[in-house]
């Protein structure tokens, strides 16, 4: 071998029988089946972090609107002059009701004596003071205000 | 109202491309019989051990398909594909690596025709082919896109992100060492 074109031609018959051997349709089922059983990644990819960016998205727009609702440095909401709503503070503490103790609950029912009327309170019979209620008799109190 | 074009044999890569985006499987199956032999021609020449040449054919279609919407046009798809080519050849040689798999040398493998014969060319082609495989990457690929394939420099620069200029240096440079090592 002393030319290029002997290079060359050399060069062309490299990998022929390789290529002769391949049965290509069945590499061409093959190919096809591989990818309809294993859809594009990148895709995936990008969809599920699309997915995840609306979802932060939501987190924080949510979580930013809810903020801005909530009172500064307390459980109630304010009106536009600054008072306590009554309606939003009672569905506001009523949401973890269940986690309150005897005394976080009477707490709780203190701050709304001056807000509620007592005639819209449901007291249970025979009790005049919220100080004798139990537990379950001041959750009931409580889920009365919520309206 | 859009009738879909009736496929032939003399469809262009072009529009079998754009069929197999579309969802067309049959597409993908007509252009991987164009172009599956080339293809393998390519790879055993710059190295795949024969056993392997039906995986790597398979996994370069397979990444060829999942990234054609990169494939802009500015070579044509066999030489594009030929490039991927090289890529998954690259990736099994690593791992080849890391598992220590020696490939099967050409000289012992299972031959048919005449041994004689066989022998003669075989000795003068793995002459070369173990020249190709000390050639750098570039040059080794710029040899066979040119050699085998036929390609013109300006179509090998295109799909090499390289100038046809570059691309003829390289040439001339592996066909230097090959001629020494054959020789």
């Amino acid at each position: 071998m002393n030319d290029e074109a002997r290079l060359e031609s050399l060069a062309k018959r490299l990998g022929a029988s390789a290529a002769e051997r391949l049965d290509v349709e069945a590499t061409a089922r093959k190919v096809v089946a591989r990818l309809r059983e294993q859809p594009v990644r990148r895709t995936i990819w990008v969809q599920q972090t699309w997915l995840r960016i609306a979802a932060a998205v939501l987190i924080v727009v949510g979580g930013a609107a809810v903020a801005s609702r909530l009172p500064r440095g307390s459980g109630g909401s304010f009106g536009p002059g600054g008072e306590i709503s009554p309606a939003h503070g009672a569905h506001f503490v009523a949401d973890d009701l269940s986690d309150l103790s005897t005394d976080q609950l009477r707490d709780v029912l203190a701050t709304f004596d001056e807000l509620v009327n007592s005639d819209s309170v449901a007291v249970p019979e025979g009790s005049t003071d919220l100080r004798e209620l139990d537990a379950r008799q001041l959750r009931a109190v409580l889920r009365s205000l919520e309206g | 109202m859009a009738h879909p074009q009736p496929r032939t044999e003399t469809s262009s890569d072009a529009a079998l491309i754009r069929a197999w985006q579309a969802g067309d499987e049959q597409a993908a199956a007509e252009l991987v019989a164009r172009h599956a032999r080339p293809l393998a021609r390519f790879l055993a020449g710059a190295g795949a051990p024969d056993a392997d040449v039906d995986d790597l054919v398979q996994e370069t279609f397979i990444r060829a398909f999942r990234g054609v919407d990169r494939f802009r046009g500015h070579c044509q798809f066999r030489t594009w594909l030929l490039t991927i080519g090289g890529n998954v050849l690259k990736d099994f040689g690593r791992r080849a690596a890391r598992r220590k798999v020696m490939p099967l040398d050409e000289s012992v493998r299972d031959v048919t025709g005449d041994p004689h014969e066989h022998a003669e060319a075989s000795e003068v082609e793995a002459l070369l082919a173990a020249g190709l495989k000390q050639l750098p990457r570039l040059q080794r690929e710029v040899f066979l896109l040119r050699a085998q394939q036929g390609l013109e420099y300006a179509e090998i620069a295109a799909a090499l992100a390289t100038t046809p200029g570059a691309a003829r240096v390289h040439y001339h440079h592996a066909v230097r060492r090959l001629k020494e090592i054959v020789e």
